[in-house]
């Protein structure tokens, strides 16, 4: 366990995010680089970046409290100074998609306001579920709320974005690379310190797996509100503008429905989350379609 | 610890006939320190294809490299994401890596 955890060390972090694929960016992205001119110009893909951009706040916002929490709640040395790093992972993402809103033309004085129209109601339930489980301390659950299934959901829903954007947007693509780097330390210490625990305390299991049919429940409904009302890829073509084909999960986005992109997505991240609980002993529940 | 095989253990099943090896180049995979970099790479999706010195980690989805081919026993080191993994023969035949908890 003691060599487990060594690795996820201060230095580690150091050597290999700040100094490593951060290094000579800002705010995620390298200096001057631009959301383009199309996306500023055009009041429906502006506001669809808005609003896409301020669920990506408010999923962020939800981490940082949890990793946060959960230091004092974690049981060991090594754990907590994992978490001091998670947390402040956490604290750039919420800084660099509040940067972007930003950029996309949000006043800094609007931005609470814009927050609260556009944030999802369902995303926020998902976030009350986990954060309720951080209120109580409970660790285990907390990670694998906040380590297994959140960031497992955001690992896949950042994945599906940067193949949608990197060649359209490549500052967003920059910026959502970044954050992909870091959701893999995430998930692999959810993964690797719970695997572990769950051993010690077998009866947390049928509480976490009420909260993952929960939390996926919110999850989804978030989704089917997200793709549903988008109205990019309408707008797109009316502007005449091809859409990238880019590759996601083995399917030709550019050929695919909001609906479609929707079902691949939401299937892509289920069949993560039973995978991954199966590897540490969790049975996955299937949620309600909403 | 250089390369992600850790290869201190006893002998495992097939160890018998020299291992393969091979040249590693830096595939531009930077969210690791410099010098572990060339042992890892993105998976790049639909027609890509791994190595026999190659397999990918099922938790974060980045190929792990060896200097050397690998082989069903070897315990492979996910550096992006800290897992350790034991390679195993999938149902398919191909080699994958499981996570060593």
């Amino acid at each position: 366990m003691s060599d487990f955890l060594s690795a996820y060390s201060i230095q580690n972090w150091l050597e290999s995010c700040p100094q490593g694929y951060l290094d000579g960016t800002e705010f995620g992205h390298l200096p001057g680089e631009g959301e383009p001119e199309l996306l500023l110009e055009n009041d429906i893909l502006r506001e669809d970046a808005i609003a896409t951009t301020v669920q990506m706040v408010v999923g962020e916002r939800c981490a940082l409290a949890a990793s946060s929490g959960l230091i004092n709640a974690a049981p060991d040395e090594g754990s907590r100074r994992y978490l001091a790093t998670q947390t402040l992972d956490e604290a750039r993402h919420v800084e660099i998609f509040t940067h972007r809103l930003y950029d996309l033309g949000v006043r800094k004085d609007q931005l609470e306001d814009v927050i609260r129209r556009y944030a999802n109601p369902n995303l926020v339930r998902f976030a009350e579920v986990l954060l309720e489980k951080v209120d109580r301390k409970d660790f285990v659950s907390g990670v694998v709320g906040q380590n297994v299934v959140l960031e497992g959901m955001a690992f896949s829903v950042f994945e599906m974005m940067h193949a949608l954007s990197s060649e359209l947007n490549p500052k967003f693509g920059r910026t959502l690379a970044g954050t992909i780097a870091d959701e893999r330390r995430h998930v692999g210490f959810g993964e690797n310190r719970i695997g572990s625990l769950l051993k010690q305390y077998p009866e947390k299991k049928p509480e976490i797996e009420r909260m993952q049919k929960e939390m996926s429940y919110w999850m989804l409904a978030t989704f089917a509100d997200s793709f549903r009302h988008n109205q990019t890829q309408a707008e797109m073509e009316r502007l005449g503008q091809e859409r990238p084909h880019s590759d996601y999960q083995g399917v030709d986005l550019g050929v695919l429905s909001p609906e479609q992109m929707e079902d691949v997505l939401a299937d892509t991240v289920l069949k993560e989350f039973k995978t991954r609980l199966g590897r540490i002993g969790v049975e996955y529940q299937t949620p309600a379609r909403p | 610890m250089n390369d992600p095989l850790q290869l201190e253990d006893a002998p495992v099943a097939g160890s018998e006939t020299p291992r393969l090896r091979f040249l590693l180049d830096d595939s531009g995979f930077d969210e690791v320190p410099k010098k572990y970099r060339r042992f890892y790479r993105k998976w790049r999706g639909a027609g890509d294809v791994l190595a026999p010195n190659e397999v990918i980690c099922p938790v974060c989805k980045v190929v792990i490299r060896s200097t050397r081919e690998l082989r069903v026993g070897d315990r492979v080191y996910c550096m992006p994401c800290m897992s350790r993994l034991v390679v195993m023969r999938a149902e398919d035949g191909t080699l994958e890596a499981r996570v060593a908890y």
